[in-house]
């Protein structure tokens, strides 16, 4: 299996949306804020359906939002 | 913190606060293999009715600080937590019933048995209840 990590955006496409808030991103996406949290702390991968949830909400394509960077060597 | 973590430090806490003073009790004074043990019984009893109660004033507590957030099912993250949480506990329990039916007959009865089935099972609920916490903790 290839190492790496996922990195996202959501922090910054908040940003680019009023300043939407977590608990108003979790609320459209079906989670809690928390889980919104740890998904922009890069602590928590959401599942592929919540993934493409938020690339909707941003209208954005998912790759917009998160990216794979596979460790050196890999 | 969320309703979910919240509940998952009260169920702990109910468990510790509850079977902390029976298990010290039971090893400090084990009780003889006379059956009915009605210490022993009454012991128990008022474990589970402390941890009954602590579940029931902190669910209460949280349902009328957060009414909303008591009413929101688990999201994805929840589930995901829960999922590895009864799935270590699960092999502690696993260990644990392995203990108690396989190998204490040889060397105990009665009443040791019986502490060691609700040791494991308690030991299980805080593997369970510790690994949610942790992963809370941890935002994974």
């Amino acid at each position: 299996m290839r190492a790496g990590t996922i990195s996202n955006r959501v922090r910054l496409l908040r940003f680019q949306h009023g300043e939407m808030t977590q608990a108003e991103l979790g609320k459209r996406i079906g989670v809690t804020r928390q889980t919104v949290a740890a998904i922009e702390a890069g602590k928590y991968s959401p599942s592929l359906e919540a993934a493409f949830r938020i690339a909707a909400v941003f209208h954005v394509p998912l790759d917009e939002v998160f990216q794979w960077q596979a460790e050196p060597g890999d | 913190m969320s309703y979910r973590e919240k509940v998952a430090w009260l169920s702990l806490l109910a468990m510790v606060v509850a079977f902390g003073p029976y298990f010290a009790i039971v090893a400090t004074a084990p009780p003889d293999d006379a059956m009915p043990n009605l210490r022993q019984l009454w012991l128990f009893a008022v474990a589970v009715a402390v941890q009954v109660a602590i579940l029931l004033a902190g669910h209460a507590v949280f349902r009328l600080r957060t009414p909303e957030d008591a009413r929101e099912p688990a999201d994805e993250r929840d589930l995901a937590i829960e999922r590895r949480s009864v799935s270590i506990a699960y092999g502690t329990l696993i260990a644990g019933v392995i203990m108690v039916a396989i190998i204490m007959p040889f060397y105990a009865g009665g009443w040791a048995i019986v502490n060691g089935a609700i040791f494991a099972i308690v030991l299980a609920e805080l593997v369970s209840h510790g690994v949610a916490v942790v992963a809370y903790r941890r935002q994974s």
